[in-house]
């Protein structure tokens, strides 16, 4: 296993059972990303993209095969331990909105430090008012979820993903609800952080408009890797 | 639409259970009010009628009367008067118990045809009483015949004991009576067959005993009729006597109104107006019909605040409703349904969740009912002594009302449907603002209104004990201002409470996990969603509180007042024999019966000998008589009978039996000779008892208090104004007493052994043949204090409210928590999916509920403590009896506010318990709606 890649899929399958016996969403994913990358992860509706993530994101459990992250499989980890390894290494950014409606947008971004048990400090309202001037709302910082449009909602919520300085963030179709400028902007922001913070991404899309950013891209397509 | 509609229901099936029991209990509550209220008086009715019963020895239901008919052709009014009874039963409506009926000839004198010596000329008359066979037993000879005549033509008869000695007659011996002749002038005859009593089980046939009956021949009726009656009525003197017993036991209530008017025409209107004498079972049911205008008005008064609690969480359902709906209700109507077919699906939901709440809720009513019957103290039951419960018009009049108002509650979010992108957009909006009560300052004027209201009764307080005295209700204006405090002070806690929240929030910054800190904030931005339940909360706890109070202070101030009026468990004066002059004339001296008869009494722990004359008097300054009751004790043995609450005297009970007992002509007196006649310890104080024989005493001590002594005496003047008159008392030594005004009759007082009651010593008078002049029992006296429908109905309908309040307030409870989890269960999904540990969200949950649930109930709690002080002594008033005698005061009793504690407790362990399943089965993926399938 190359020590660069802070994911590694190995032989992944997930059966789900359903009415009328069993469906395989995933049939044998190999894959791995590099550390630092931006990664996009491809592939039509029903291909098995978000199962992937889930499983990636330790979520969700796959029927056979296993994950590593930095090195680690999932496998052997409780549910306790998978829990920390999500608000400590991970960031998450979701297709739809996610932000706890009862906090502005500092202490949304404020709360996933928080999380990641990082003391309240001077340092650490500065590094919330960075990472939103990062997204480009610096001056929104005190706004109510409520208050602002489906893009900055999302931007606040990229912000949380990686103010705690997490290894990897995992991003769930965080353009869907968006329109391509807003789009573009997001998957910019994304390219930004692997550049300044080191962040590796992973990003699952079905917008062929943001492959050309990508460092690389795994497809899907029937629960199985075409690439 | 059915389809979809189940499963639309099924869907939402949490918050259709809570939906469902919510409308269950309103149905059940509202139901139970006019179920309990009959209930409630058919007992006080019953009550009347049995207590009637037992102290006058009468059968309370009947209606009698006599006619005397001369000269009554073909026997016309005869006969009439002999449907009367069947007419009666039939017009009141009522079950026949037993009719009495006699008929009676003339007294007229009768010949012996044995002409004995000694026969005595005797006067009888001949008589028949219906059905009489087989209520008497015959003490000597025999019945008389079926044919009712013998061999020889003799008309058979029976005499009772008293008639054979009083006249001297023999059984077996023949008369002739000598001014009355058989129509056709042919001698009437009578044989005496026999000697009759009273039967066995007669129950009440015999209203007039027989022993009474000392000059009647009772021949069979069947003779009587054919010889004295009908043709031949017309030459006879008859008196027909008849009296219809019916059945009380199945007198109802409702009943009440037919029964007073059709007797009232029997008696002053119809045929039979001249013979009926007007009966006395309408004096009992005047006392009834005024006891009962008293107590409706004050159980609605009670009843009030439970139905505004209801009609608030309805507006809670109403409202959650509306807000779970509303986006499903745009999605329908984006699908191009019409309106009318969103109105009917949720009306046809509507319709299965009231209807079925009404088949469950209407039972459940009569059984609530039946434990209001039950209640002996607030949240106490005594189930062995429930109510006879049976469903009325007015019942279901109410249980239609119920069930039409649960169904707008849930049917009118599909009516708003139209306005829910504005109404959405408001909402999101308001999240900061303030309520449109605290804009208004409602907290602040309800609490200004109501302590205006507090101060106005606190100034006002004789009065109010005035009106009620003089039959008024409660007034309901003092009631509701206890209620406006408890919503005003409730509302100010919800004014505050966000800034509570922020306050504890900032003094921890520093410590709060991630959390804590997301429910704090979810508090103090989201905390305005939550003020109805928490008003609920705080409402439903701090009426409990508060009727807690209210019912135990009542209860145990009655309780108190009953045993110190009584003084003792069992007071027994004997008859004494007053010893005559030589002319005949009374001395008022008596002779004295044995007292050393008393060591027998198995029964008795203590025994004193106590003379009390209640009509004793004294000459006051301007020589005017002033009544006073004289005691004569001996301090020791009543000291160790009786006792006076130390906390009401200004030294020990004990102490003043001890200044009297050093002070051989001491007296110890009230102390209104002191406050009102200005005497003085030292003073010399003459007195008289009831025959005026005078003594005088040193008065050594004044009280305010002693066994069986009230001070003032309320009551009503004839017409109808109250009155207040000060009692005096005067308290000397037995012995002294006996030596100034004679041996006059004594009453011994008697403290019972633990396990041994009245019935033993009643036995062990009867043992001892005593004859009872005046007989004391405590324990009736209590029994009558428990049962007292005023005092039992608020217990019941406090209670029951409460019960009824909490369980709302559970379910209304569930239902908010149900909806904000349900309504959040994305962002716990999202807070699970970063890493959120189940116990953090549980925590979270936890301290959401601490800011919610546990402060009001804190909240709640200090608000009932508060009324309870401020409103308690003055409602109390409200409910003093005449004869209150004992200074009213506050009770709490911590075993009450145990129950209520633990009843809260139960709610919320119960929801809390729902919320846990509920969380425990929230999938994290399917939560983020991340599973594809």
């Amino acid at each position: 296993m190359a020590e660069n890649s802070v994911i590694k899929v190995n032989g992944v399958t997930r059966v789900f059972q359903v009415p009328g016996g069993e469906f395989a969403a995933l049939k044998g994913i190999d894959a791995e990303v590099p550390k630092g990358s931006f990664t996009i992860l491809k592939g039509r509706s029903g291909s098995g993209k978000t199962t992937l993530m889930n499983i990636i994101g330790s979520l969700d459990n796959p029927t056979d095969g296993e994950v590593f992250i930095n090195g680690t499989p999932i496998k052997g980890m409780s549910e306790y331990e998978r829990e920390n390894l999500r608000r400590t290494q991970m960031g998450f950014v979701f297709q739809s909105v996610s932000l706890i409606p009862s906090l502005n947008a500092f202490q949304n971004v404020e709360f996933s430090m928080r999380m990641a048990g990082i003391k309240p400090s001077k340092e650490r309202d500065k590094r919330v008012e960075e990472c939103l001037k990062l997204v480009g709302l610096g001056n929104r910082m005190n706004h109510m979820p409520a208050e602002m449009s489906g893009g900055e909602q999302q931007r606040v919520a990229i912000a949380r993903s990686f103010a705690h300085g997490p290894k990897l963030i995992l991003a769930d179709e965080p353009t869907a609800e968006l329109d391509s400028q807003m789009a573009a902007r997001v998957t910019e922001i994304f390219k930004e952080m692997t550049r300044k913070e080191g962040i590796t991404i992973l990003m699952t899309t079905h917008d062929v408009g943001l492959m050309g950013a990508a460092d690389s891209i795994i497809e899907l397509e029937h629960g199985e890797r075409i690439n | 639409m059915l389809g979809i509609m189940l499963e639309k229901m099924w869907h939402k099936k949490w918050m259709n259970i809570c939906l469902f029991l919510g409308c269950i209990l309103l149905i059940a509550t509202v139901v139970s009010f006019p179920i309990y209220r009959s209930a409630a008086y058919d007992r006080m009715l019953n009550d009347e009628f049995i207590n009637y019963l037992s102290s006058e020895g009468k059968w309370p239901t009947l209606i009698k009367g006599t006619v005397v008919s001369k000269r009554d052709a073909h026997g016309k009014t005869l006969a009439k008067v002999d449907e009367m009874p069947g007419k009666i039963y039939e017009e009141l409506g009522v079950k026949e118990v037993n009719t009495f009926r006699m008929l009676n000839l003339a007294t007229t004198p009768m010949s012996s045809d044995t002409k004995r010596a000694d026969a005595q000329k005797v006067s009888t008359k001949l008589s028949c009483i219906d059905n009489v066979e087989d209520k008497v037993k015959i003490l000597t000879g025999e019945m008389y015949s079926e044919s009712g005549v013998n061999e020889d033509g003799a008309i058979e008869v029976i005499v009772s004991q008293s008639a054979l000695v009083d006249m001297g007659l023999l059984v077996g011996e023949t008369f002739t009576f000598d001014d009355i002749h058989y129509i056709d002038r042919s001698d009437i005859k009578v044989i005496i067959k026999g000697v009759y009593a009273a039967g066995d089980d007669t129950g009440y046939f015999w209203q007039t005993k027989p022993e009474k009956l000392n000059d009647n021949l009772l021949c069979n009726s069947k003779v009587f009729r054919e010889c004295f009656t009908g043709e031949n009525a017309g030459k006879y003197t008859v008196t027909n006597f008849t009296s219809c017993m019916f059945d009380y036991d199945s007198i109802k209530s409702k009943d009440i109104a037919r029964i007073l008017d059709r007797t009232n025409y029997f008696c002053k209107e119809s045929a039979y107006k001249s013979l009926l004498k007007e009966p006395e079972y309408l004096k009992l049911i005047d006392d009834y019909s005024v006891k009962v205008s008293r107590i409706s008005a004050t159980l609605i008064i009670l009843q009030v605040p439970v139905l505004a609690m209801l009609a608030a969480f309805l507006l809670m359902i109403s409202g959650q409703m509306y807000e779970m709906e509303k986006n499903e209700i745009s999605v329908i109507k984006s699908r191009g349904s019409s309106s009318g077919q969103i109105i009917r699906l949720y009306l046809y939901q509507g319709l299965v969740i009231t209807i079925t709440g009404a088949i469950l809720g209407i039972p459940l009513g009569a059984l609530f009912a039946k434990m209001l019957g039950a209640t002996r103290n607030f949240l106490e039951f005594d189930l062995s002594q429930t109510l006879k419960v049976s469903y009325t018009k007015e019942s279901f009049v109410y249980a239609i009302v119920a069930v039409l108002v649960c169904l707008l509650s849930i049917t009118v979010p599909s009516f708003k449907h139209s306005r829910v992108s504005i109404v959405k957009l408001k909402q999101s909006k308001a999240l900061k603002r303030k309520s449109w009560w605290e804009k208004l300052f409602i907290d602040i004027l309800l609490l200004g209104a109501s302590l205006y209201g507090y101060y106005n009764f606190n100034k006002n307080a004789g009065n109010l004990s005035n009106a009620v005295m003089a039959g008024e209700s409660l007034d309901p204006l003092l009631y509701v201002s206890s209620s406006l405090f408890i919503v005003g002070a409730g509302l100010f806690f919800l004014r505050l409470q966000p800034y509570i929240v922020q306050l504890i929030y900032t003094i921890g910054k520093r410590f709060w996990g991630p959390a804590s800190h997301v429910s704090f904030m979810e508090n103090i931005k989201n905390g305005r969603k939550q003020q109805l339940i928490m008003l609920f909360l705080i409402m439903t706890i701090s009426l409990g509180m508060y009727h807690a109070t209210v019912a135990r202070t009542i209860l145990d101030n009655a309780i108190e007042n009953t045993e110190y009026l009584s003084g003792t468990d069992i007071i027994i004066q004997e008859k004494w024999t007053e010893i005559q002059d030589r002319y005949g004339a009374y001395t008022g001296d008596y002779y004295a019966p044995d007292y050393s008869k008393y060591v027998s009494l198995e029964a008795a722990e203590k025994y004193t000998r106590v003379l009390y004359d209640a009509n004793g008097h004294i000459k006051a300054k301007g020589g005017d008589n002033l009544t006073a009751t004289v005691m004569g004790i001996n301090t020791k043995e009543f000291g160790e009978i009786t006792m006076v609450d130390r906390s009401i005297l200004e030294k020990h009970y004990y102490e003043y039996l001890n200044d009297l007992a050093v002070v051989e002509n001491g007296v110890l007196v009230s102390s209104n000779f002191n406050s009102k006649l200005g005497y003085e310890i030292g003073d010399m104080l003459t007195f008289y008892n009831v025959r005026n024989k005078t003594c005088t005493g040193k008065i050594v001590g004044f009280v305010d208090y002693f066994p069986g002594y009230a001070s003032v005496e309320n009551g009503l003047n004839p017409d109808g104004t109250p009155y207040s008159k000060d009692n005096y008392l005067i308290v000397a030594h037995f012995d002294y007493l006996n030596s100034k005004i004679g041996t006059t009759p004594y009453e011994v007082w008697i403290d019972l052994k633990d396990g041994y009651s009245s019935v033993d010593v009643y036995k062990w008078i009867e043992e001892k043949k005593l004859t009872i002049k005046k007989y004391v029992d405590a324990s009736m006296k209590m029994q009558a204090t428990l049962e007292d429908p005023l005092l039992q109905g608020t217990n019941g309908v406090l209670t029951m409210g409460f019960v009824v309040t909490i369980l709302l307030c559970a379910v209304g409870y569930l239902i908010y928590w149900v909806m904000s989890i349900r309504e959040r269960e994305l962002i716990f999904g999202v807070l699970r999916a970063t890493g959120f540990h189940k116990s953090e969200i549980f925590k979270m949950l936890l301290n959401e509920q601490l800011f919610s649930g546990v402060f009001s109930i804190f909240a709640g709690i200090g608000i009932g403590k508060l009324t309870s002080k401020m409103f308690v002594p003055i409602l109390q008033q409200a409910y003093a009896s005449k004869n209150q005698a004992l200074p009213m005061k506050l009770i709490t009793v911590a075993s009450d506010m145990y129950r209520l504690y633990g009843v809260i407790a139960a709610v919320m362990v119960v929801s809390l318990g729902v919320l846990i399943v509920l969380l425990f089965k929230m999938n994290v993926t399917k939560a983020l709606k991340l599973g594809e399938e």
